[in-house]
């Protein structure tokens, strides 16, 4: 469904390690951007859309924790795997409650690294449009948690950007957002991402009643109501996504 | 203070038994302890005697009022009871009036003992305050005979009171400053691991990367095949460095001393160690500047750990680095200046210590090294700085004479 290369950031302040893991993911068909400090790979990341980053803990400046911090903040669905030289460490169990995928030691082993990376880039692509920040981050959590790459955008301009990012499989969309509506935003998935499933999301059942059945009627694929049903939601996606 | 058995730890123990008798002989003859002294107080103990059950009592009782000294005693009423045998031991052998080797070695266990049950040795200061006290009050009451031998004995008794305390307070600093080595050097066991760990992982990594790629690519180019070996060749290098630094750090040889010339030593470590080309080096050595008197191989690291040290904080913007030579009261100075990132005030005092580093890469043995050969040579490293200013490290080297 998607087949544009995968595309994947590699930082490390070692340059040797950055050019081998380079060379043996380029090898492999993905596109490799390399970067050996935090401010570079975010300047990447301001520029092209990862699935995956690689990304060294313990560099000097900015650490990987505090740069998979600010590569969230970006681009929430880049799928990050850390790799430290430390067996145990506190900052890997940070990067991962802040929402990194993986921890990998060093030595890495590249068969173990390539399944995973392998893992990441098969992973459902979802789409949040909703302007409740702190519901998405919720969401992120969530689906995340089931094997979902989560990107998010508050409003109908975001979704447009997000949209020509990258190809998603499933987007939610809030019906009602602060700078126009979710039929807006429908028909610009239509058309940026024509593949992609639609889930039309409100909290305001019988106010939107008649806009959620009209959209649905152009080909949206399912509404949810808010207070969401999770399992009910999360049954939805699986079955548009065919994911388990 | 006064607690059960002996420990088996403290009993398996290999004490300098003699070493520590003459320690209390020593003492003794500090405080004019004499045989008349041993006899006047071996003299009380059949009048002692029916009063040690109520001394002991009043003494736990009183311990019992304080949480910090009775939270040693896990064992309830049943500890109580052997720690009340334990304390009628010490009573009686306080006033048995033999004062040798192994009364000297039960005192000296008491303090091992107070160690490893964790009491304060403040605890021990005043129980023995209290002891003595009951002690005093118990003879004053019972004594019958001559006021003047009375006052004799009081004093005797004191003497020996605090010979005990000290004994056992010497025991306590012992068998505490032991412990406090050995977990400091776990401790340093454990970030020299860390350390170890972190800057062999990194040349390994590279190294496995490397070999993966060679073993699993489809048809590489011959280039491609020699990066890759000439990669792993590379971080083989910077794994032995590390080993090399550890082992410099651990084994520092005593330094073979010859005259050496300070600007022909750093012009050598200058080649060595090549700056990037956004590092201005000045320096500045007078003609008559004298020779040092130094092992040329070991300043060599001195020098190179502070060129390296000064590069890596000017890095990546760059700066200069201004190396000045000057005699100096019959040594030679030799400052090494950058205009680098410096060094925040709490770091400062930290820097010298083996395994403190804030690079990334790094173990931090670098300046503990460069300190240690200093002092071997009889010499002096300072250090100066202020952030977002540069550091300056003054190393002072004996000059040859004449």
């Amino acid at each position: 469904m998607i087949s544009a290369p995968h595309r994947i950031l590699v930082v490390d302040d070692e340059v040797d390690t950055c050019a081998n893991l380079s060379d043996i993911l380029t090898d492999l068909g993905f596109q490799v951007d390399v970067a050996y400090d935090g401010p570079s790979a975010l300047k990447l990341v301001k520029e092209k859309t990862f699935d995956v980053a690689l990304l060294d803990l313990k560099m000097p400046g900015m650490d990987g924790l505090e740069l998979y911090r600010r590569i969230k903040a970006l681009q929430s669905g880049t799928v990050a795997i850390v790799v430290t030289a430390y067996a145990s460490s506190n900052t890997a169990n940070e990067a991962l409650a802040a929402g990194a995928w993986k921890i990998l030691s060093k030595p890495v082993d590249p068969a173990k690294l390539l399944t995973l990376v392998d893992e990441a880039v098969e992973q459902p692509v979802v789409l949040i449009v909703d302007d409740d920040q702190d519901l998405c981050e919720s969401l992120w959590d969530l689906f995340r948690e089931r094997g979902y790459r989560v990107c998010l955008a508050h409003d109908p301009f975001d979704a447009v950007q997000r949209l020509e990012q990258r190809q998603h499989h499933v987007v939610l969309i809030d019906m009602k957002l602060p700078s126009g509506s979710g039929a807006e935003v429908f028909r610009l998935v239509r058309k940026a991402n024509p593949q992609a499933r639609t889930v039309l999301v409100t909290g305001l059942r019988s106010e939107m009643e008649q806009l959620v059945e009209q959209t649905l009627s152009e080909g949206a694929d399912a509404a949810c109501y808010k207070p969401f049903d999770i399992p009910d939601l999360l049954c939805t996606l699986g079955r548009l996504t065919k994911h388990e | 203070m006064f607690t059960d058995g002996f420990g088996t730890t403290t009993q398996a123990k290999l004490m300098p038994w003699d070493k520590i008798y003459q320690l209390y002989q020593e003492l003794q003859r500090y405080v004019g302890w004499t045989d008349d002294d041993a006899k006047r107080v071996g003299g009380i103990s059949e009048l002692i005697e029916p009063h040690i059950v109520a001394l002991i009592d009043d003494f736990y009782e009183e311990i019992d009022r304080h949480p910090e000294a009775s939270k040693v005693i896990t064992g309830g009423a049943q500890q109580v009871a052997r720690l009340k045998q334990t304390l009628r031991g010490w009573l009686r052998d306080l006033v048995a009036g033999r004062y040798d080797k192994d009364y000297v070695s039960r005192r000296w266990r008491v303090g091992l003992r107070h160690v490893e049950i964790g009491l304060s040795q403040v605890f021990t200061n005043a129980a023995l305050s209290r002891l003595r006290r009951g002690l005093l009050e118990t003879l004053e009451r019972v004594w019958t005979g001559d006021a003047k031998e009375l006052l004799a004995i009081r004093g005797s008794l004191n003497l020996l009171l605090d010979l005990d305390l000290a004994i056992i307070e010497d025991a306590y600093q012992t068998e505490f400053s032991q412990r406090q080595q050995r977990s400091d050097r776990l401790a340093a066991i454990g970030q020299v691991a860390g350390g170890v760990a972190h800057e062999l992982r990194n040349p390994l990594n590279v190294v496995k990367t490397s070999v993966y790629y060679l073993l699993n690519t489809r048809s590489p180019a011959p280039a491609k095949v020699q990066q890759h070996l000439e990669r792993i060749e590379r971080q083989i290098g910077l794994a032995d460095r590390v080993i090399t630094a550890l082992s410099d750090f651990a084994r520092l040889p005593v330094p073979e001393l010859h005259p050496v010339s300070v600007p022909l030593c750093l012009k050598e470590v200058l080649e060595l160690n090549p700056l990037p080309t956004e590092i201005t080096v000045i320096s500045h050595y007078p003609e008559n500047l004298p020779s040092v008197l130094g092992d040329v191989r070991q300043l060599q690291i001195v020098f190179s750990n502070l060129v390296r040290n000064a590069r890596d904080a000017m890095l990546p913007q760059g700066g200069s680095l201004t190396i000045t030579a000057q005699p100096s009261d019959g040594d030679v100075e030799v400052i090494i200046a950058d205009s680098g990132t410096g060094i925040p005030r709490e770091n400062l005092e930290r820097i010298m210590e083996p395994l403190y580093s804030t690079k990334a890469r790094g173990i931090g043995l670098g300046l503990a090294i460069t300190r240690s050969i200093i002092e071997k040579h009889g010499g002096g490293l300072h250090v100066a700085s202020e952030p977002g200013v540069g550091s300056r490290f003054t190393v002072r080297l004996p000059a040859v004479s004449g």
